[in-house]
């Protein structure tokens, strides 16, 4: 067994794990952190296949922010735990059973040697001097630019959406109006009284 | 030596998985959001195998673009959640019943 | 290597729809209120400048650009015109109801034109990549607008539901394509299409990734047993919602369908074929038996969705040239019922109060005979009884059935449109038959008057040139 092969079993394994804890745990903090687990070992994978920019992408990009927000929501909403964790077990044989006949099935499909080594032999690895980040930019930026700008799209839609479904006005919070502090003249705010000048009182 | 066909079966497990988290989780609907995740992510070996075994960049590209539409996808799908829980303080699927029939 | 700027000429359409839901988004920043009415008349404009664009770069040969990711044919051209059409008058027939509900806002134009800019990168998608983008760009829109009702309970619950389905079945697409990927080594449809000649039906991997193809393809059109988000959706979104997602995104869907079945696995229509007679039977068996048992109308028209998807499916799984315009024309058929089925209950709606039930519509005869009838005229064509241009839509899809040897199948979906019809008509014998429960009289802006009497009597009217337009179908199918 070659150290390639041990890592894959290595990393894969950590996948599968966190991946079904993932499904399986009741709490959704916990969850959150283990499907961290699962796309740090799946980055970890991406290297060994060379998609070295997608494998610290998947890091920056998914654990960074997608799964902060995630912990961030979940921390948000009230959830009552007691009740999550009622009547699961019900379903999970079912379902294994599913699951396994069905990555079977996959498998059997899959592993039919079409996709064998003989078949499709591991390719050499790249020159030195290769950079996979240099490739994949240079290719976005001019033969990928009409989907690179529909992508962009996509986030503007994102960013639009979240504030129109989320954003709301509290009648009772109390903002501060920059601009009508500034724009307060000494009459708003300052009377000035005439008054006569009162006699000193007489002892 | 690594054949092309285990991380397709990787790929195949991640995707049995995600499929049986959304239909076995009637409590949950962060869960749920996390089940697609996995979805995504079996997607996306399943890509960069192809790429690295084809040597052809174009699967990483596609990677590149899911994972865009993913983040934009979890933040509408977390946004409605937030619109959801607001309006009938639950997450949990099987309190989402109103629509029947 | 060298790197040629693309030529961006056929594609000024979607960066003009762009540029303008950009300006929408940025002016109405500064509308109050009163004048969000200018939002609206920028929407509606942009779309009147998009069919103006197509219009006037509508050629017969086909253009590929940015790399052969984007085409410009005959097909993309006539689908992207429909969806300018539907989109706008979608907004014209939403702008009452949306005013009375708070949904009158300018976010509500500009995911609007977001989700049209999805569509039309879909229907002229010649790039796995490309056509996956579309359809999340869609989608994702399609989420914001059910969701977009922020207050009601059933809308953002159906927004829910929408969501996890929607992203699984795009999960499940995207699945497929990287099987087809695998095996073909290219993201690009012409080259599988090559790669698939090829190969032959005997490879199991590309049969593999078919499957979830189909799958996933079936989910996002609603078709048996994939079909469970399409009631609660349609029933829980703001009907102004409802009639979005039921028309222009249906094209949308045709499109990718014949981009990926016919444009890249035509050499596998002996596999796909098989997987479409399922899904079209039992979407046609299934929606018309299950319509039948509603009270709610916007369900039992998601039901009636459902059936129709069976017969566009059945058109194209005859395989033929001939059954693909087929099915283009009932898409498009089909697309402009919808706008008006949908349009008549948006009609009879008020403020505070929603046309939804069956027996809202009894006795509509005595409140308004007009909408009375152009509600029989839009039954009778989704029923696909004669003279209405329904019925030759569903006349030419069995026709297509026929000519390929298919005939217990249009023996079957001709008897399941017999059993649909019932429900159809049991909306006119509640219209024309049944005492009215309540006498407000109906109520509609001019605008939406207009366009709904001539939506309705289209159906009849456009009886003289439907040989043209199913002469033009033949034309958008013969140029791919």
């Amino acid at each position: 067994m070659t150290f390639e092969l041990l890592t894959f079993f290595f990393f894969s394994a950590v996948l599968v794990f966190a991946s079904a804890m993932v499904i399986t745990i009741r709490n959704p903090v916990k969850a959150a952190l283990f499907l961290v687990l699962a796309f740090f070992s799946a980055a970890c994978l991406w290297v060994l296949l060379e998609a070295e920019f997608l494998g610290i992408v998947l890091i920056l990009v998914y654990v960074g922010a997608v799964m902060v927000l995630f912990l961030f929501v979940v921390m948000m909403l009230d959830v009552n735990l007691a009740r999550m964790r009622e009547g699961f077990g019900e379903y999970l044989p079912m379902g294994a059973i599913v699951a396994i006949l069905m990555v079977a099935e996959m498998a059997i499909v899959l592993g039919s040697g079409e996709f064998s080594l003989a078949n499709m032999p591991q390719p050499a690895g790249h020159p030195e001097g290769y950079s996979n980040t240099k490739e994949l930019g240079r290719l976005i930026y001019t033969v990928y630019v009409y989907p690179f700008e529909i992508a962009a799209l996509i986030l503007l839609v994102a960013i639009v959406a979240a504030i129109a479904l989320t954003l709301r006005k509290r009648p009772n919070t109390k903002h501060q109006n920059t601009a009508q502090q500034i724009q307060v003249k000494r009459s708003d705010r300052v009377r000035l009284v005439k008054m006569p000048s009162e006699k000193k009182p007489e002892n | 030596m690594i054949p092309l066909s285990y991380f397709l079966i990787l790929g195949a497990i991640l995707f049995a998985l995600s499929v049986m988290g959304i239909f076995l989780n009637r409590k949950n609907v962060v869960i749920l959001l996390m089940s697609i995740e996995l979805m995504l992510l079996a997607v996306n070996m399943n890509f960069i195998a192809f790429s690295h075994y084809l040597q052809d960049i174009s699967g990483q590209i596609m990677v590149f673009f899911i994972l865009t539409v993913a983040a934009a996808e979890s933040a509408i799908g977390l946004a409605i959640l937030i619109t959801l829980f607001r309006r009938r303080q639950t997450i949990n699927v099987d309190d989402l019943d109103t629509l029947k029939g | 290597m060298n790197f040629v700027a693309p030529d961006i000429s056929p594609v000024i359409p979607e960066i003009f729809v762009l540029s303008m839901a950009c300006l929408i988004l940025v002016a109405d920043l500064y509308l109050s209120d009163r004048f969000r009415i200018v939002s609206f008349l920028l929407a509606v404009g942009t779309l009147l400048g998009a069919a103006f664009l197509t219009l006037s770069d509508m050629g017969a040969e086909r253009v590929y650009t940015f790399s052969n990711m984007f085409v410009d044919d005959t097909l993309s051209d006539v689908l992207k015109l429909a969806i300018y059409a539907l989109v706008f008058v979608v907004f014209v027939y939403s702008r009452r109801y949306t005013q009375d509900r708070g949904l009158f806002r300018g976010e509500y134009f500009v995911i609007g034109l977001f989700g049209t800019v999805g569509m039309m990168v879909m229907v002229s998608a010649s790039h796995l990549l490309t056509l996956y983008l579309g359809l999340e760009l869609l989608a994702l829109s399609l989420y914001t607008m059910v969701a977009f009702q922020r207050d009601s309970a059933t809308a953002t619950e159906a927004a829910m539901k929408y969501f996890v389905l929607g992203a699984m079945a795009s999960g499940m697409l995207l699945y497929g394509m990287s099987m087809l990927y695998g095996v073909t080594g290219s993201l690009e449809i012409a080259v599988i299409k090559a790669r698939v000649a090829e190969l032959g039906v005997d490879n199991l991997i590309l049969v593999f990734g078919l499957v979830f193809v189909v799958v996933g393809l079936a989910f996002k059109l609603g078709a048996v047993p994939f079909h469970m988000w399409v009631p609660d959706v349609y029933h829980g979104a703001a009907t102004s919602t409802t009639l979005y997602i039921s028309t222009a995104p249906k094209l949308a869907g045709f499109a990718i369908l014949i981009r990926l079945l016919i444009g890249g696995l035509e050499d596998l229509s002996a596999v796909w074929q098989d997987m479409l007679i399922i899904l079209a039977v039992l979407s046609i068996g299934i929606g018309n038996l299950i319509a039948i048992a509603q009270t709610n109308i916007k369900r039992m028209l998601a039901y009636s969705t459902i059936a129709h998807m069976g017969f566009l499916l059945l058109g194209i799984l005859s395989a033929t040239p001939n059954g693909y315009s087929s099915a283009l024309f009932y898409a498009l058929v089909y697309a402009f019922m919808s706008l008006g089925g949908f349009g008549m209950i948006l009609m009879l709606s008020r403020k505070g109060f929603e046309a939804e039930n069956l027996d809202d519509f009894k006795g509509l005869n005595q409140r308004s005979p007009w909408h009375a009838f152009l509600m029989l005229i839009l039954m009778f064509s989704m029923a696909g009884i004669p003279p209405t241009v329904g019925f030759y839509a569903k006349f030419g899809v069995i026709q297509s059935l026929i000519d390929v040897g298919l005939v217990w199948l249009a023996v079957v979906a001709v008897l399941f449109a017999v059993i649909g019809a019932f429900y159809y008509l049991r909306i006119i014998k509640l219209m024309y038959f049944d005492d009215p429960e309540t006498d407000a009289p109906v109520q509609a802006t001019v605008d939406m008057q207009v366009l709904l009497s001539v939506n309705a009597w289209a159906l009849i009217l456009v009886m003289p040139w439907l040989g043209s337009i199913i002469d033009l179908c033949r034309r958008a199918i013969a140029g791919l």
